[in-house]
């Protein structure tokens, strides 16, 4: 975990543009760090910069002041032909070819080692089978690339940064545009690159969830600058509710999730427990109702055999419903 | 080990194009507005044929397979680096204004410098300089396009400005004929029909060691290209010396394509149709095979055209260009409306 040494740092960088001679900053005094077999998540809302700095992690945006270090070499120092064997990039540009297989894909991350033609040896064969073997697509490598699902081109994309066998691995929002299932598996395959193959992994996502739950450590960038630590840290620090919460949202520090704030809250009272119970009691209050034990209002439940019942007691009033939802579109209206 | 199945029958399509294109040359050679027999077109080539048939096969039809060939793998490989290189399915030298500015190149060469120093039609000082111009002009649109596809990600918007540049030159060329005299007009507008035929074997030799150097460059660029593929970020963060390989490429589409438009006219749609047939033909973007492949693919289909073109018979012959237009038009249609993606996929 946090035992490995130092693989990537950032001193004190500037990030940003450069456009016909005036550069525009987008953030400055960046200092952060990354270990060998961590993977670190790097989050913070639309618009911060979290592109800008992975592109100048990989040399593909200038420094505008400070440095990067990868493998304590600074990066300008490294050069165009040792950089690729160093770190390697995966963004989010879209594939636009029909007539290419997963293998070919995969194949393309040799090209630094590869000779004038690019023609595979022994040796860029076994790290292309690895790649695939590691990331699950083997069995779809002959497969044109166009004819595979969101999830699996991107464990292609994966796979290719594999081939290319560097100890960085730096990913533009590996998981965009995929759903929930995917998300997961793309960040659990991830965390075993770091954990199976001692793989740095720096990656940018809006998945806070996933971040959250398996990343080693998080890079916040907010406008005010970057935060960096465990999950748990910045959540203890309250830097994250912080960098997320709004009027409309507020986050629970303890959980990790975001839930919407209700402006005026009903008291209602809740007898009940177990999973039922705790269903009943998120669903009142989203309809904008709190739970307090010596309230008007009261629901019961009864469950009896497979068959559950919500009783809702009004003033002496009672009304027995089959569901929630019927519960719900029943009881005067919240928030 | 999977992979090598298929390597194995691209090679085998590859041998199996040249064939054909051998046997399209041989059909060239045979057929003709005067009918020859095979055994006197095979008699002329050694030099023991009938002088009437010495004169047709060694001093028309052979010069005129020979360009067909020639210009034909310099124009497709020209469009297949084109394609690789702005990375839009639809460029190719014709479509972007590429031939236009070789063709200005021309213009002002027969136009203005030729009456100026007076070269001879036909002599090789003029067929350098023929050429030369052509690749400025097909070099300075290529420049153009470039700028404009750094700035503009959308396809049809670099299109557009192929379509309007092609569209400016015309009207300067116009404004060049205008103020030219009969005689160097006419020596003009005749360049403009496309004509494969009427060049001097001298000109041939001039035209094939540019498209030879022109196609060896494209050669050694096989692997950058395929980095390229994969898109901008991808080729710069594997080390790919994008500035300098794009300049490469850049000069060695315009050294193919000005060098066949200098000599043959502007041949329209080959550049674009040939790297999607092969493709298809081939079933990869892989340019190791694709190079070899779209050079022979473009000699074949060039060649077939030629023969079309001389089908009518009786001394007629439809202009290549038109030729080619009615080859080429259905593939491109067939890109931009057929299979998902709208022209936006290789």
């Amino acid at each position: 975990m946090g035992t490995g040494t130092v693989i990537a740092e950032t001193i004190d960088l500037a990030i940003g543009y450069v456009t016909q001679g005036k550069s525009r900053t987008v953030m400055d005094h960046l200092s952060l760090a990354a270990h060998r077999g961590e993977l670190v998540a790097l989050i913070g809302r639309n618009g911060t910069g979290k592109s800008t700095l992975l592109r100048t992690m990989v040399a593909l945006q200038p420094c505008l002041d400070g440095t990067v270090r990868l493998e304590g070499r600074d990066l300008h120092t490294i050069g165009r032909s040792g950089l690729p064997r160093i770190v390697s990039f995966t963004s989010t540009e879209p594939i636009a070819l029909r007539n290419i297989k997963v293998r070919e894909v995969v194949a393309l991350g040799r090209f630094p080692y590869t000779n004038w033609i690019g023609s595979l040896n022994t040796d860029d064969e076994r790290s292309v089978n690895e790649a695939l073997e590691v990331t699950g697509i083997l069995p779809l490598a002959d497969r044109n690339i166009d004819n595979i699902s969101d999830g699996e081109r991107q464990r292609a994309l994966i796979a290719r940064s594999l081939a290319q066998d560097t100890d960085l691995l730096v990913m533009d929002e590996p998981t965009a545009f995929l759903d929930l299932p995917s998300r997961y598996s793309i960040v659990g395959l991830l965390r075993k690159l770091t954990r199976e193959k001692g793989k740095c992994v720096i990656y940018s996502t809006h998945d806070l969830d996933t971040a959250i739950n398996e990343a080693d450590r998080l890079w916040l960038m907010t406008e005010e600058g970057v935060s960096q630590g465990a999950p748990e840290d910045l959540m203890i620090s309250g830097t994250l509710a912080r960098a997320f919460e709004s009027p409309l949202l507020s986050f629970s520090q303890t959980a990790g999730t975001f839930s919407f704030v209700r402006k005026r809250l009903l008291p209602i009272a809740l007898d009940s427990t177990g999973v039922v119970g705790e269903l009943t009691e998120r669903a009142l209050r989203r309809s904008g109702y709190k739970i307090m034990p010596d309230a008007d209002l009261k629901v019961m439940v009864k469950e009896t055999g497979n068959t559950t019942e919500w009783i809702l007691i009004n003033n002496l009033q009672i009304e027995r419903y089959t569901s929630l939802y019927n519960l719900i579109s029943h009881l005067p209206a919240g928030d | 080990m999977s992979a090598k199945p298929s390597l194995q029958s691209q090679r085998l399509i590859i041998i199996a194009l040249f064939l054909l294109m051998s046997v399209l040359l041989a059909v060239d050679l045979l057929i003709g507005s005067t009918r020859l027999e095979a055994g006197d077109v095979l008699r002329s080539l050694f030099g023991q044929g009938t002088p009437h048939g010495e004169i047709i096969v060694m001093q028309f039809r052979l010069p005129k397979a020979l360009t067909a060939i020639i210009a034909g793998a310099a124009m497709s490989v020209s469009g297949l680096l084109m394609q690789t290189l702005f990375r839009n399915p639809l460029a190719g030298p014709d479509v972007l204004g590429v031939s236009s500015g070789a063709g200005l190149g021309v213009a002002l060469t027969v136009l203005t410098i030729t009456p100026l120093f007076s070269f001879k039609p036909g002599s090789p000082l003029q067929g350098w300089s023929l050429i030369l111009a052509a690749w400025a002009g097909a070099g300075a649109v290529m420049m153009i396009i470039m700028a404009v596809s750094a700035r503009v990600r959308d396809i049809m918007t670099v299109l557009i400005v192929g379509l309007l540049l092609a569209s400016a030159i015309s009207a300067v060329v116009s404004l060049l004929q205008y103020f030219s005299n009969e005689a160097t007009l006419k020596t003009y507008v005749i360049w403009t029909m496309g004509n494969l035929g009427n060049m001097s074997y001298t000109q041939i030799r001039t035209l094939a060691l540019a498209v030879l150097a022109g196609m060896l460059v494209a050669f050694i660029m096989v692997k950058p290209l395929n980095a390229m593929l994969m898109g901008e970020n991808f080729s710069r963060t594997v080390g790919v010396d994008l500035k300098r390989t794009r300049i490469i490429l850049l000069a060695s589409a315009s050294i193919l394509a000005g060098s066949v438009t200098a000599f043959c006219g502007p041949l329209a749609f080959i550049g674009v149709a040939v790297p999607h047939i092969t493709r298809i033909i081939l079933g990869t973007t892989d340019h190791r095979a694709l190079m070899p492949g779209v050079a022979i693919c473009g000699a074949v289909i060039l060649l077939i055209s030629d023969i079309i073109s001389t089908l009518p018979g009786g001394g007629q012959i439809i202009p290549v260009n038109t030729v080619t237009s009615l080859i080429g038009i259905p593939v491109v249609m067939w890109i931009i409306l057929g299979r998902a993606g709208l022209g936006r996929k290789f």
